[in-house]
């Protein structure tokens, strides 16, 4: 591409000012409604009550989230640690599953591979639909109120396998060969060769992987009622729906009355505290999704 | 056949866990599909119940409340504008990206812009709030001190399709930019310098070279979201507006109705909703698939 130097009021110089003024613009707009959100929560309430949300703190205060730590009782403690336990036994079995399935269909030697790609590829054009689906996870899995059920629907993404498949399907089979003709067994080739010279591969399916169940509320929505067993994210989605029940002024006022309406900050702290973990790793994490969309990209 | 299991012994059952997945998530419920012919009830299961033919569907399109036509209406609007804005805004991002020089400032923009991606849409829908609250929204404070109105936005539908477009956009905008800059990537460098040797302004190096080479991509983009042109989005929407009765009618898709008709209306009925979903979505993937061959040499969708 040429760099020669843009000329002022040139039609270059329009197109280079454009640019910057909407790569600015667009990423003040996804950045600002965050800001919004930690500075409101670090906001004293009656403050944000009287004059509103706004992107610098009012009255900047910790009660908040003092409260929501330590006075709040365990509810939220609990959440949280539903969260890390369902993200990380997830993300481990999810891995296991897609990345033994994706080294096996990517060895040109099995003669069915193609079927079996077929038999995953069909449940991505076909699906019976979410009551069958319902059905059958409740009445003959027994998935309600389980923590099972938060995991196990979705463990195996064909997606996922599709992408870690590019990957396994770079490595040269003449490498596993030589080493089955020294007499390794699949099982030891998949350990010792395949997963060492795909690690970046396994880290961003995994961190894919790890990022739906951080972020999964659906399945909370469809299978638990237990208060106990709320994940963060359907914790954090009670609360709102709650409110949203309140203002639109669907509740009668009498019964608004009787239920006690989180705070406007304690909605805000609750969602930095769903986020949180992902703003910190954000920076070390980015560029393996990134990665992992252009190698999507690529095959498309 | 039975050499070839005994051979590759080993790699088959590596292939078991996740088959076993498939099988139970995808396959068994296929069964339950037949609930959509019968008028199930708990007693008799899904087999021993009533056959009905094809009356649940014929419910869906022409019962009195007309929520059959409106939900399939309200997934098409949303779907299809957000894939108009969910492929210019990306595109304009990832050519801009080209024209801009510095490391950082490429650096924190985008990764500003990828950042929504990473959001659940819970999360969405609590920024959405925060924006639109009626008493300490945002926009309502900008409106009362610019000396208008204040509107009670939760409880007024006709801003609500808007609303969760620009939502879907938002969100996506990072991700599919990148999926762009991915294809720009590989385009040839000579064309451009050759072009600009003749005397081509930026403006007309876009125009006239990038447009058209990222016109393959886009095509087969949008060919991948018009296979699933009818199923909409639950999350977004039960994150957004969750189960406002107020909003409903306007915001409902196909999927956040046959969840919330499951209990009130019954399972044969929305089974039967579900299957229309399906069976469109196998045939619009499949004729998407074949266009997609055909401009993209041989190349399908999957």
């Amino acid at each position: 591409m040429n760099r020669r130097k843009t000329k002022p009021f040139s039609a270059d110089f329009w197109v280079k000012a454009f640019a910057y003024f909407l790569i600015a613009f667009l990423a003040i707009a996804c950045l600002y409604p965050l800001i919004m959100v930690l500075s409101v929560s670090f906001s004293d309430n009656t403050a944000v009550t009287k004059y509103g949300y706004s992107a610098i703190p009012q009255d900047f205060s910790t009660d908040t989230y003092l409260y929501l730590f330590v006075h709040s009782g365990t509810r939220i403690l609990r959440s949280y640690a539903v969260t890390i336990c369902i993200t990380i036994i997830g993300t481990i079995l999810s891995m296991i599953i897609t990345s033994m399935i994706s080294f096996a269909l990517s060895i040109r030697a099995l003669k069915y591979r193609n079927q079996i790609a077929y038999i995953c590829n069909f449940t991505i054009i076909f699906s019976a639909g979410l009551i069958p689906w319902y059905y059958v996870c409740t009445n003959w899995y027994h998935l309600t109120d389980s923590y099972a059920g938060l995991i196990l629907p979705t463990v195996f993404s064909v997606w996922s396998m599709f992408l870690m498949r590019t990957y396994f399907d770079a490595v040269p089979q003449s490498l596993y060969e030589s080493a089955k003709i020294d007499g390794a067994s699949y099982m030891k080739i998949y350990v010792s060769i395949a997963i060492p010279l795909c690690k970046t591969a396994m880290l961003t399916v995994g961190l894919m992987y790890a990022l739906g169940y951080w972020n999964d509320w659906w399945n909370a929505l469809m299978f638990i009622n237990d208060r106990d067993k709320f994940p963060l994210q359907y914790f954090l989605y009670n609360i709102l729906s709650n409110v949203n029940a309140i203002s639109s002024g669907r509740v009668p006022s009498g019964a608004a009355a009787n239920i006690k309406l989180p705070s406007e900050t304690v909605k805000m702290a609750v969602t930095m505290i769903t986020i949180g973990p992902i703003i910190f790793l954000y920076p070390f994490i980015q560029k393996y999704f990134v990665d992992g969309i252009m190698t999507g990209a690529v095959k498309e | 056949m039975r050499k070839e299991f005994k051979k590759n012994r080993e790699l088959y059952l590596m292939c078991v866990p996740a088959l076993l997945v498939l099988l139970a998530f995808a396959y068994i419920p296929m069964a339950g599909i037949w609930m959509a012919f019968t008028k199930y009830n708990i007693k008799d299961g899904i087999f021993g119940s009533e056959f009905v033919g094809l009356q649940n569907f014929k419910y869906f399109f022409t019962s009195s409340t007309g929520m059959g036509p409106k939900v399939i209406k309200n997934t098409l609007v949303i779907n299809f504008w957000g894939l108009i804005f969910g492929t210019i805004l990306p595109i304009t991002i990832a050519i801009c990206f080209n024209e801009v020089r510095g490391k950082i400032f490429k650096k924190v923009t985008q990764s500003a812009m990828f950042f929504p991606y990473f959001l659940s849409w819970v999360v969405v829908g609590a920024i959405v709030y925060a924006f639109f609250s009626t008493d300490t929204g945002m926009v309502n404070r900008m409106l009362a001190s610019g000396g208008h109105d204040i509107v009670r936005w939760y409880a007024e539908k006709k801003y609500w399709k808007p609303i969760i477009i620009t939502a879907d956009v938002w969100k996506w905008a990072g991700y599919n930019s990148i999926i762009y800059m991915a294809a720009m990537t590989n385009f040839d460098a000579s064309l451009y310098d050759a072009a600009s040797v003749d005397g081509a302004n930026r403006f007309q190096q876009i125009l006239h070279i990038t447009l058209p080479l990222i016109k393959p991509t886009v095509v087969v983009l949008s060919l991948m979201s018009i296979g699933r042109i009818f199923f909409g989005d639950f999350g977004m929407i039960y994150g957004i507006v969750g189960n406002n009765s107020l909003l409903y009618e306007e915001v409902a898709v196909i999927d956040t109705y046959v969840y919330s008709a499951m209990r009130s209306l019954g399972f044969s009925y929305t089974t039967a909703i579900g299957l229309f979903q399906s069976v469109m979505g196998l045939i619009l993937v499949t004729l998407s698939n074949k266009l997609a061959k055909k401009v993209n040499e041989g190349e399908g969708l999957f």
